[in-house]
């Protein structure tokens, strides 16, 4: 039997049930599919905009933090956040994540815009977007996911955070990642730039084409497995490159996933995918255990602790039926940020959709909390996208929030188990 | 005149002669009547134009459930609708097959409602010679297994469904054929008279900003509820146009496969049409004062959820992926009498200026129905030849519209089954509804000026369950790459798209559409930062 | 046709589901299939996306390229039953022209029972080239496609000589459910599941049990497959009320736990009892461990194996539960194999058409297993040992082997 059980594979269930193995926990981790991380940019934001760019996020989160006692850096606090992402980057190493926690960097997005986050892949570091800097951003013909002329037009005509201005041309090329395909996704390119046969063909495509100086941007499909692909490419061409990354299939995205996944096994993590919890058992005001739907007989998963990181509204965390009904589906927790007024207004560009900073309120060892600030179960914590209180895409915090929570929760469980 | 074919909308092929014109009829209006008369028109041998402030269908016209009727609906409340509807069917279903689906339907009497109808409802049927048959519950539940198992009784008749766009583009790409012009986004901002008679129309060109001055013996206003508006630019005494506005519903797959109607006096929420890879389910009626201004009130969106669970139980469970409001085009004004009402389509009103105002050269319409479009057209264009002292008869029923050669009607599978042929020579662009590569691109060459909702309304870009999530980004790269746009338009036309899927999204915004819109947050916001792009000194309109 | 199976393929349940898909590429990026080959257009493609352009018909002939491993229904986060709207859509395209072949390989038990009082024989057919080539071209099952080794002796046989267990029962009585390659072909992974239970203290009862409809379900024949698995459900039903079923056939157990019901409809009673009452043989184990029952009084076993997880376990969403039981024999050390598929699935890897394709599936498996341990490999179903032994070259097993020498029994 496990000690703990984790609901949610995402970055944040992931690195909960990561630390608490690596603690001496036995852990079990339950859930439906495989987590959001792989759909994600693959990096880490901490804080990006609040709402102008932010340029010291740990600074920043301490700031919003103290104006905001609902947003959930106010309950995780900088230190959580700080701990979080050094235990992540310490996790996947520097092949995977680099950057300075303190200092968010600049990159380019597969249109053109100009996006902070804090640590990244350290094949994206060369899209660094600063004064002065020459990019070429070259697109693949059957890789319809990447717009390299939008990207390259709209860097062209922005004022960088830094004030200054960089040049960026492009050009598109055609290098089929294998025969008989014409749409081909992010990934079958990244299955291909494994391949130094595939790398080398490419890269005699590509090189005539450069010219010197320029710092080479490409959808960030070099390598699935082979973490130096980037860099082999880089030195067969003789140029910086730099990963922009694409909407899902997002291969940095895989990359992180997919190096938590072997971290969780490695760590001993009992991993149970394929079907949904759908109720708990409480007992004497604990939960008990965790029902799983699994095919034939449903099951129960006991545990002395449990860590919801089902996600948000995107998994189906959250939900919103047709009477506009607001549930936490596993557990039916209080949620907060409902009385925000109209949870859905008719305006896209403007603001936020209130409905989607509802979730789960927590106190300050991540326990989901009633209205009156209780805790709802002594050995129920909460980490991630099922957090009230943020617009995560918007004010690029997802990771951060994921992570200092998941550290958070985790070591509190470690230490009410010890 | 000068003969218009696709390269009217290309605007420096068209600038130079666009600035004047000339022809013997202008219509207004870009809808299913004025597409149907402009076709009449001009297969009757007219020069003509048709303006219209947007995009063909972009009004009244599409903002429907896509029924093509049987004629099942009226052949209790409206007898001689009901006869309409079965003839005009039959024609379209000939003239216009890829336009429309030969669904099949059903009148169902759900638990609660008077099966005594059903009798009435066959009697009509067999009185007004629309085909209708009852069949055992057990039949109907069998060929649509999600139906209320708690039905009482059906009737099945010859319901279709049909695509708005298509049928109107079908019957603006015939009238281009016999020599007409077809100017989208060009407003008329005035009616030009000589005393009592109507000299010509000018307009403007919303996406240059052109002023367009077109001389004209006639002009016929098929505004449908903006009638009011156009007629008041001749100076006439005000038209009372009331717009009823109802709200449709689309789901996001076929719920059913068969048109399911309530077998029941015509009312709110009683029929879901399979139109395409969704059903919708429709409609409302509710008064509005301004048919540019049309709210999808939550009341009415349960209403709809409501309706939908007696016909479909477990309705509320299934995914809402888009909502949408129009307007009826409904004209109540105590001197609508034209003289001779018998030759008039049901539910039509035409307003004679002559008689009404002492303008001479000036029609307008109001009402109708889209399964009778055609019909409707041929009224209306029969009675200006009578006001022009004319005999030319009308041949619409006759010519079959480009693109329907073939014969064949629309089937669901066709794009599934043409992207099995292509898709390794084409990429798919909009993975929900299947467009590849090529229809965009094809699609852009013959209005490089429209926008992503344009090309949208011919090729179903978006209309599918991620509502743009995936293909909107594609789009754009595309819209660039052709050359006809620079980045800011093109970045522009990318958050336009977004906004205006948005507006249907919103009011269904529960269950499953929740975790797209999440995903496609997610997408834009999240990864790709396009809230940050450099901001335009002004957002792209059109 | 119009089975009560093929409507129900038309439009529902796993339809219904189709509404939850947020297109979000995941099952994309785990199909084995589409990994290897352009041909296949992914489980995306023709689950959700094609299923809204589907009225009763299936005019995507390329979605026969879905192997039906589940690995997309597995993945998918949202609950979209991707691989079961796949098998529908196929049954309803196959449902006029149906090949000979798919009907053939469909056939586990009367292959079985044929080919049994001829064992020689037909082991000596199936490994001869130039038979197997004419195979090929008139059934299209590809020559190098692994074939079962026909045993001389069935499970039933070997019940009615062996002599009474020498253990008293201790903990009440389970029912063994075979599966036919356990009655025909894998007979001795039933034997030795048998003896490990008898070891336990249980009384194992194994009724005669006819096929459970996988294949057939698999190539499209829904009728005949719900027919065989209700006579399944009726064979093992008549061992006992409320007996626990315990099964070493990982693939037939998940067609009785859940696919009989989610692909083909069936709502009957009858499945429904033995759904829940049916477990995998290494489940059972842990089952049992986790309730502080397993006597874990190993022998140790000093060897590094590979051990790869079919994708009919885990589409049963029970964990690993061979990799916990395997890792409480000292000295063994497991190595999952981390690939998705073997490329079998079932019948898929044999048919002409397919078997590159399922032999670039299977290979980072297969070079897994052979760098792992050239002399032995574990896996749980009858069809995956088949293909990774014929591939690699390297023994498969059952993982009861393992355990059943564990306990000091061979």
């Amino acid at each position: 039997m496990s000690r703990v059980v984790v609901i949610g594979a995402g970055i944040a269930g992931l690195t909960a049930a990561i630390r608490l193995a690596r603690a001496g926990l036995a852990v079990t981790l339950v859930s439906k599919g495989v987590g959001g991380l792989q759909l994600s940019q693959g990096t880490v934001d901490v804080f990006g905009y609040d709402p102008v760019r932010v340029t010291h996020p740990l600074e920043a989160l301490d700031v919003r933090a103290a104006a905001d006692p609902k947003h959930p850096y106010a309950s995780i606090g900088r230190e959580a956040v700080e701990s979080g992402v050094a235990y992540l980057a310490d996790l996947v190493g520097p092949d995977l994540l680099v950057g300075d926690p303190a200092a968010n960097l600049n990159l380019p997005t597969a249109v053109g815009a100009v996006r902070p986050t804090c640590l990244a892949q350290p094949s994206m570091l060369a899209g660094a977007c600063v004064d002065g800097a020459s990019f070429v951003i070259v697109g693949l013909r059957r890789l319809k996911d990447f717009p390299a002329h939008l990207i390259a037009a709209n860097l062209a005509r922005t004022v960088l955070p830094d004030g200054g201005r960089l040049q960026a041309r492009h050009l598109v090329i055609d290098v089929p990642a294998r025969d008989g395909e014409i749409d081909s996704s992010g990934l079958t390119y990244a299955r291909a730039f494994d391949d130094p046969g595939f790398r080398k063909r490419f890269a005699a495509a590509l090189l005539p084409l450069l010219t010197h100086g320029d710092s080479v941007g490409l959808p960030a499909v070099l390598g699935l497995h082979d973490l130096q692909a980037w860099r082999k490419l880089s030195d067969a061409l003789g140029h910086p490159v730099f990963e922009i990354p694409l909407p899902p299939p997002a291969v940095p995205g895989l990359r992180l996933n997919e190096t938590l996944l072997t971290a969780a096994r490695t760590a001993g993590v009992r991993l149970v995918q394929g079907n949904r919890v759908v109720s708990a058992r409480v007992t004497e005001g604990r939960v008990a255990a965790v029902t799983v739907a699994q095919a034939g007989a449903a099951r129960e998963y006991p545990a002395e602790a449990f860590v919801l990181a089902s996600g948000g509204f995107e998994s189906g965390a959250l939900a919103m039926d047709s009477y506009g009904t607001l549930t936490e589906t596993i557990f039916g927790l209080p949620l907060a940020g409902q009385d925000a007024g109209e949870l859905v207004h008719g305006d896209y560009w403007g603001a936020q959709q209130p409905l989607f900073a509802v979730g789960v309120g927590v106190e300050a060892s991540m326990r989901p909390v009633d209205a009156a600030g209780a805790p709802v179960y002594p050995n129920l914590y909460a980490a991630g996208g099922i957090l009230a209180g943020a617009y995560r895409w918007s004010e690029k915090s997802g990771e951060g929030i994921a992570v200092g929570s998941a550290v958070k929760a985790a070591d509190a469980i470690v230490r009410e188990l010890a | 005149m000068p003969r218009a074919g696709k390269d009217a909308r290309v605007p420096d092929k068209i600038g130079g002669f666009v600035r004047k014109l000339a022809v013997d009829v202008v219509v207004v209006g870009g809808g299913s009547t004025g597409a149907g008369v402009v076709r009449d028109v001009a297969m009757r041998g007219y020069s003509t134009v048709l303006l219209d402030r947007a995009d063909l269908g972009q009004g009244t016209t599409a903002r429907f459930h896509g029924l093509l009727h049987s004629g099942g609906r009226y052949v209790v409340s409206d007898p001689l609708s009901a006869t309409e509807c079965a003839d005009e069917n039959a024609i379209l279903t000939r003239i216009q097959a890829s336009a429309i689906e030969r669904t099949g339907g059903y009148f169902v009497t759900a638990p609660g409602d008077d099966p005594a109808f059903a009798d009435k409802f066959l009697a009509g049927a067999a009185a007004t010679r629309v085909p209708a048959r009852e069949i055992s519950v057990g039949e109907a539940l069998k060929a649509e297994p999600r139906l209320n198992p708690g039905i009482l009784r059906a009737i099945e008749v010859q319901d279709g469904s049909v695509d708005g766009w298509q049928l109107v583009w079908g019957a603006a790409r015939s009238a281009i054929n016999h020599g007409a012009q077809i100017l989208t986004y060009h407003k008329v901002t005035k009616i030009e008279r000589d005393a009592n008679r109507v000299t010509g129309v000018r307009c403007v060109d919303l996406k240059t900003g052109e002023e367009v001055q077109i001389d004209c013996g006639f002009v016929l206003n098929c505004a449908g509820p903006w009638a009011g508006q156009i007629a008041a630019m001749a100076d006439c005494e005000p038209v009372d146009v009331i717009p009823g506005r109802g709200i449709m519903i689309a789901m996001n797959h076929r719920l059913v496969n068969r048109v399911i109607n309530r077998c029941i006096y015509p009312a709110d929420g009683d029929i879901l049409v399979p139109v395409h890879t969704v059903s919708i389910i429709g409609t409302t009626d509710v008064k509005v004062e301004d048919p540019d201004n049309l709210a999808i009130p939550h009341e009415e969106v349960q209403e709809m959820l409501d309706a939908g669970e007696i016909l479909i139980p477990g309705f509320r469970q299934a995914r809402a992926v888009h909502a949408w409001a129009g307007a009826r085009p409904l004209i109540k004004d105590s001197r609508v009498a034209a003289a001779d009402t018998r030759h008039m389509s049901r539910g039509m009103a035409v307003i004679d200026h002559t008689t009404r105002d002492g303008l001479d050269g000036l029609l307008t319409i109001g009402g109708g129905k889209l399964t009778t479009y055609r019909l409707m057209a041929e009224h209306i264009v029969d009675a200006m030849c009578t006001k022009l002292g004319e005999k030319r008869a009308c041949h619409t029923a006759d010519e079959v519209i480009p693109g329907s050669e073939s014969g064949k009607t629309y089937v669901v599978t066709h794009r599934l089954e043409a992207r099995e042929h292509d898709r390794t020579e084409d990429q798919i662009i909009c993975e929900c509804e299947l467009m590849s590569r090529k229809m965009f691109t094809d699609a852009l060459a013959e209005q490089p000026r429209g926008s992503f909702d344009d090309l949208r309304r011919q090729l179903r870009l978006g209309m599918g369950p991620c509502q743009g999530g995936f293909c909107s980004l594609r789009a754009t790269a595309l819209a660039l790459e052709a050359d006809h746009i620079d980045v800011e338009r093109a970045s522009g036309l990318m958050k336009l798209f977004l906004k205006n899927r948005w507006i249907g999204l919103w009011p269904i915004l529960y269950g499953d559409q929740v975790r797209q819109t999440a995903l496609d947050n997610w997408i834009f916001q999240g990864t790709l930062d396009v809230e940050h792009l450099p901001q335009p000194e002004q957002e792209v309109e059109l | 046709m119009t089975s009560d199976g093929l409507e129900f393929a038309g439009h529902q349940f796993a339809r219904a589901s189709l509404d939850h898909c947020v297109k979000c590429t995941i099952c994309e990026t785990a199909c084995p299939v589409a990994a290897v080959t352009p041909l296949f257009t992914g489980p995306k493609f023709v689950g959700p996306q094609a299923e809204r352009f589907r009225n009763g018909e299936s005019v995507d002939h390329s979605l026969d390229y879905c192997s039906s491993c589940g690995t997309c229904t597995l993945v998918c986060p949202q609950g979209v039953q991707i691989a079961e709207l796949n098998s529908q859509a196929r049954a309803v395209m196959k449902s006029d022209h149906m090949p000979v072949r798919d009907q053939l390989i469909s056939r586990t038990t009367l292959m079985g029972m044929a080919m049994t009082p001829v064992a020689p024989l037909a082991n000596a057919a199936l490994h001869v080239k130039p038979i197997r080539t004419v195979v090929e071209k008139v059934f299209g099952i590809h020559r190098d496609a692994p074939m079962p080794t026909a045993r001389t002796q069935t499970l039933h046989g070997w019940l009615k000589k062996r002599p009474a267990p020498k253990k008293a029962p201790t903990r009440g009585t389970v029912v063994f459910f075979h599966g036919c390659a356990g009655g025909y072909f894998e007979v001795e992974t039933s034997k030795k599941s048998i003896e490990v239970l008898e070891h336990l203290g249980y009384r194992v009862i194994v009724p005669k049990q006819g096929c459970c409809g996988l294949a057939q379900q698999s190539n499209g024949l829904f009728d005949a497959a719900t027919a065989s698995v209700l006579q399944l459900c009726d064979d093992l039903r008549s061992a006992g009320k409320g007996l626990t079923i315990v099964s070493s056939s990982g693939s037939c157990t998940g067609m009785l736990k859940h696919e009989a019901h989610e692909i083909m409809g069936v709502t009957d009673d009858r499945l429904k009892d033995v759904a829940v009452r049916i477990r995998d043989m290494m489940e059972f184990l842990r089952d049992l461990h986790e309730a502080g029952e397993l006597p874990t009084d190993f022998r140790p076993i000093e060897m590094t194996v590979p051990y790869h997880a079919p994708c009919q376990l885990k589409s049963q969403g029970m964990g690993q539960p061979a990799v916990e039981v395997l890792r409480l024999i000292p000295g063994l050390t497991v190595v999952e194999s981390g690939a998705t598929c073997c490329g079998i699935a079932g019948t898929y890897g044999l048919k002409k058409e397919k078997y590159e394709i399922a032999q670039a599936v299977g290979k980072p498996l297969f070079d897994m297993v052979k760098a792992t341990n050239p002399d032995l490999a574990l896996c749980d179903t009858e069809t995956c040992r088949w293909q990774i032994a014929q591939s690699s070259g390297v023994p498969t097993e059952h993982p009861i082997w393992m355990i059943h020498r564990a306990y000091g029994l061979s």
